[in-house]
């Protein structure tokens, strides 16, 4: 299984992957640091899942998510991100994210994730 | 005293005040029913002589701003300027109260608020990431030039700063304000510590 995790702060990403291989211990981890980059990594590799930022440069999340759901409107695009507003939660979800989660996420939260957000 | 970040700390300070600028958003688009856009904090390390350069270079020169500053002690001791333009903070006066023009008393009202809310969320959350606590002072708030913004006495306590800032931006309401967090060189030193002790936990 193929997962992308998209953020511009290394950090941010090997905590998510982190997580996301603490319960997926077999999946091939792809990493974008801005939004172009994760829609060009999406094309090319078709993951089953994509975790997401909000706040970026070069592309923020917003646009990532439009095109990504462009490309393929069955993508299973999750939100990670430090915005919190509720406001924020809508547009993600209206624009076609499974769901959302406030930065920073844990080995619960991801586990839930690939419980009950993502067909796997 | 060595001062500098590298690439790693610099990264993760900048993740830490992203998610305690969200938090921050979120509790002021409550308060101001409305939708912030979020900007990436810019982190720099500068000498204090530089701090009024860094700031004009950022503000629009010909306004005039409400200045509000607070100052917070602990292990990671400081400051936080919050800088909103006088059209900005009549925006927000007008918002917050529902009022086509409101007096100079609700504006400052206005401002004192957004900006306790600002501050003590962001150092909050940060400390909170960070596993220690602060004590806050009452903010004190001034109207200036843009060229008056920063006095001599701020930075006379200061020899290296870092300059945490970034964009309050409510743009249907018109409400924009810049924040910097000003630290001392002791603090430098153990917020560098603590990050490095979050390095460690995160990479193992």
């Amino acid at each position: 299984m193929k997962v992308l995790v998209v953020d511009d702060s290394k950090i941010a990403r090997i905590s998510v992957i982190k997580n996301v291989v603490g319960v997926m211990p077999d999946v091939e981890v792809f990493e974008a640091t801005n939004g172009l980059e994760a829609v060009e990594l999406f094309a090319k590799e078709r993951p089953s899942a994509v975790f997401l930022d909000l706040t970026m440069p070069v592309m923020n999340g917003y646009e990532a998510l439009k095109r990504i759901m462009e490309i393929d409107k069955a993508a299973q695009v999750i939100i990670v991100s430090a915005d919190i507003q509720s406001e924020a939660k809508l547009r993600v979800l209206a624009a076609g994210a499974k769901n959302m989660y406030p930065k920073p996420i844990n080995h619960e939260i991801v586990k839930l994730v690939f419980e009950k957000d993502l067909l796997v | 005293m060595n001062l500098e970040f590298n690439e790693e700390q610099i990264d993760a300070l900048r993740e830490f005040m992203n998610v305690s600028i969200g938090a921050a958003t979120a509790s002021l688009a409550s308060l101001l029913d409305a939708f912030g856009t979020m900007h990436i904090p810019k982190i720099e390390i500068c000498n204090s002589s530089e701090l009024s350069n860094k700031i004009e270079s950022t503000v629009d020169l010909n306004s005039m701003y409400y200045v509000t500053k607070q100052l917070f002690t602990g292990k990671f001791g400081g400051e936080c300027i919050f800088l909103v333009s006088e059209a900005s903070a009549t925006n927000l006066g007008r918002h917050l109260y529902a009022i086509q023009t409101p007096s100079c008393d609700e504006v400052n009202d206005a401002v004192i608020e957004l900006t306790n809310i600002l501050t003590s969320t962001i150092v909050s959350r940060l400390t909170q990431e960070l596993g220690i606590q602060v004590q806050f002072f009452v903010p004190y708030l001034h109207f200036t030039d843009a060229h008056s913004i920063v006095d001599d006495g701020d930075i006379s306590k200061y020899s290296k700063i870092i300059i945490i800032s970034t964009i309050l931006d409510f743009q249907d309401q018109q409400i924009k304000g810049n924040i910097y967090i000003l630290t001392k060189d002791e603090a430098i030193e153990s917020l560098r510590a603590l990050i490095d002790e979050k390095l460690e936990e995160i990479y193992g």
